[in-house]
């Protein structure tokens, strides 16, 4: 029998030891972010010649010229225009279609399921001629209504797999009560069904959020309108061929990532939630 | 109140799609003035393209409108998504290899400048220096199958070649106006360099093209234009003992300590960061470099040199030619005025006012006065100059590959010449085999 004084010691050296590890995780994680956030304050200069992170003169004027030269108002503006959009329609979209898939009984139901996981494992950029193509006959290239319909098309696949594995998962005694007081399919979807997916709802405004928020190939392909464009593509603005401009890039940067990491903030309680519950299981 | 937020979320939908549809159907008013559409990917150039374009505009009346997209891949997937949807502007750049330029010029997409070169007896064309022209021509009986003619405009050139920085040859005790001009003499420096603890040579042979590069400038140099033809044509194997000896020189140069440790993983942004922050003796980079060096470091003192000669039979050759090209769409409504726009865009004036703004050399030789110094050494060298390009034959991707991953395993001893010799020449057969 070893001593209760053993027992403690390897508790707290392997508490140490985690915390040591996860220490040292979050340290390489948020490096990145404070080395972007404190070189967005050099200049091009001192970023290569002066090692520390910390800047000997903080260069404040980098954000209003990074605002001013990246055109970053009207593209910020576009940017959450499509953002809000395009989360709102995969969020109506995904939801309605996960419950129909989990809940109604039709011909075809699991071959169009199948059909729309399939779609989850092709790569955006293997569609992009094809979407142009296709865009461009339906005269909605170069229109952010044919952006918005691509980015809502490219999430459905992974929205409609997470909510219908939830919707699985929901008990059928709680849609029989609400049938009982009256509800319709589409009441049950409204009334019972939604609210109770808020974690998972979470997951997929999240993922969809950054997905469009970070996205800019295909709307750099489909638009020719730098008007239409979103942030990620005013970003490129300090970024050439050869010479990239860094403290103007990581000013930039900086007021790109603030707006999604408020939105992980603020959903940060659901998001984690969503996960625990084995939302993105599979 | 939640129905009061699906009726809001419905209609903010509703009021989505009309307002984003609403821009598409502006777009058609406003055409009277005539405007010319360009294409190109260095967004870097932006306000140097914007302010011609005022220019010319003040001048003729005709509007230039530059869309510059980045980065360069997407631009890319950009062209030929457009190609394939009939939306090609009036003006493009192709980045792609002249294979696929080739294929753009036989679906009817590039128009042919040939005849508005030879005007006023070629007055357009002999403007260029001749190698920024080759990339964008196709000669009699090319191998792409294209009818023969110029069909693009250069705007600028580029040449990749050795630098050096004069501070640390002071430093190791050395003359900085007599850089190495012989490969020994290169090797000899290498002692030096290692007792001084300094990097010799950096470049970014993590992107095996410049290993490629690099390799093909001293195939020229020792065994000859004929024979690296040769040798792309399947009549000379690579297990030649020429080829050999160019395997070789990256031993030496290893075992010499010329090459910085970590060079065939390291990205052309690393090695220019380390050349322009005074760490390497020796960069092997492209005249795109002048740009970068300025911004990294304003006082960086280098000179530029043509990698140092292994040989004396052959002349040394570089990889240079046109840096980026415009193209004329064939299909344009406007393709006479994108002419008209292209020539006064190329005039010695604009590629002067181009090249002191971006640090980029002019593809028009008459202004190579006004240009600074570095760049005229760099742009001086451009008779050395040549690229796969304009060589009418092209090799096997899998043979690059494998000669550039064999060159990187020799640097890092795993292999030696002769071995990769005989894997490339392996390789070669395999394709040659495929193809017959």
């Amino acid at each position: 029998m070893k001593s209760p004084i053993y027992y403690k010691t390897k508790k707290i050296t392997l508490n140490v030891l985690i915390h040591l590890f996860l220490i040292s995780v979050a340290v390489s994680c948020l490096f990145p972010l404070v080395w972007m956030i404190f070189a967005s304050f050099k200049t091009q200069d001192t970023i290569f010649k002066d090692a520390a992170l910390i800047p000997k003169v903080f260069h404040f004027e980098n954000y209003y010229l990074a605002w001013v030269k990246g055109g970053f108002g009207r593209y910020f503006l576009n940017s959450i225009f499509y953002t809000v959009s395009v989360v709102i329609g995969i969020v109506i979209i995904s939801s309605l279609a996960a419950y129909a898939f989990s809940r109604l009984q039709f011909p075809g139901k699991n071959l169009l399921f199948v059909m729309f996981l399939v779609a989850m494992m092709i790569p955006i950029p293997g569609s992009f001629v094809a979407l142009y193509i296709l865009l461009n006959k339906l005269h909605l290239r170069n229109t952010p209504a044919g952006y918005i319909l691509c980015m809502i098309n490219v999430g459905l696949s992974t929205s409609i797999f997470l909510l219908k594995t939830f919707f699985d998962k929901m008990p059928k005694e709680l849609e029989d009560a609400a049938r009982i007081d009256g509800c319709t399919k589409f009441g049950i979807w409204w009334h019972v069904a939604l609210p109770l997916s808020k974690p998972v709802l979470a997951v997929v405004v999240i993922f969809n959020a950054l997905n469009v928020w970070n996205e800019y190939i295909l709307a750099l392909i489909i638009f020719d309108s730098k008007g239409f464009m979103p942030l990620q593509v005013a970003l490129q603005t300090f970024q050439g061929e050869f010479v990239t401009n860094y403290p103007l890039l990581m000013a930039g940067l900086t007021i790109t990532v603030l707006p999604i990491v408020l939105v992980y903030l603020f959903m940060q309680k659901y998001i984690i939630k969503g996960v625990m519950q084995g939302a993105v299981v599979g | 109140m939640r129905r009061l937020l699906f009726k809001f979320s419905i209609l903010f939908s509703v009021f989505c799609f009309l307002f984003s549809a609403l821009p598409g159907c502006a777009k058609k008013e406003g055409m009277a003035k005539k405007t010319i559409t360009v294409w190109h990917w260095m967004t870097d150039r932006e306000p140097a393209f914007q302010e011609l374009a005022s220019r010319y505009e003040a001048e003729t009346g005709i509007k230039i409108n530059f869309e510059l997209y980045a980065p360069s891949d997407a631009y890319s997937q950009k062209v030929r998504a457009a190609a394939q949807g009939a939306n090609l502007p009036d003006v493009f750049g192709i980045l792609d290899t002249k294979k696929d330029f080739a294929s753009f010029v036989k679906a009817g997409y590039v128009l042919n400048l040939a005849s508005y070169m030879q005007e006023n007896n070629n007055s357009w064309k002999n403007s260029f220096f001749d190698k920024a022209l080759a990339v964008s021509e196709f000669s009699e009986g090319n191998s792409y199958g294209v009818l023969p003619g110029i069909y693009g405009v250069p705007i600028d050139i580029m040449t990749i070649q050795m630098v050096y920085n004069k501070n640390l040859f002071k430093q190791l005790g050395l003359d900085s106006k007599k850089p190495p001009s012989t490969f020994q003499e290169l090797i000899d420096m290498g002692k030096l360099i290692k007792s001084a603890h300094l990097v010799g040579m950096v470049s970014g042979w993590g992107e095996v093209w410049m290993i490629d590069c690099f390799a093909n400038n001293y195939a020229f140099n020792i065994m000859g234009k004929d024979k690296v033809i040769a040798t792309i044509k399947g009549l000379v194997p690579y297990t030649d003992p020429d080829w050999i000896k160019v395997l070789g020189l990256f031993k030496d140069m290893q075992d010499a300590g010329i090459l910085s440790d970590g060079m065939i993983a390291m990205v052309n942004k690393t090695a220019e960061q380390l050349f322009a922050t005074e760490k390497s003796v020796f960069a092997f980079n492209g005249s795109w470099c002048v740009n970068v060096y300025k911004g990294m470091n304003p006082d960086l003192d280098y000179g530029v040199i043509l990698p140092p000669k292994a040989s004396e039979n052959f002349p040394m050759a570089i990889w240079g030619g046109a840096g980026s090209s415009f193209m004329v769409n064939a299909k344009s409504e406007n393709k006479e005025e994108a002419v008209k726009f292209l020539r006064w865009f190329t005039n010695s004036n604009q590629q002067a006012y181009l090249s002191e703004v971006t640090n980029n050399l002019p593809a028009n030789k008459e202004c190579l006065n006004k240009i600074p110094e570095v760049l005229a050494q760099f742009a001086k060298s451009i008779e050395y100059a040549t690229h796969p390009n304009v060589w009418d034959v092209s090799e096997f991707p899998t043979v690059i590959e494998a000669l550039d991953k064999g060159i990187q395993s020799i640097i890092i001893g795993e292999k030696t010449p002769q071995q990769v010799a005989f894997e490339v020449q392996k390789i070669k057969e395999r394709e040659l085999a495929k193809k017959r």
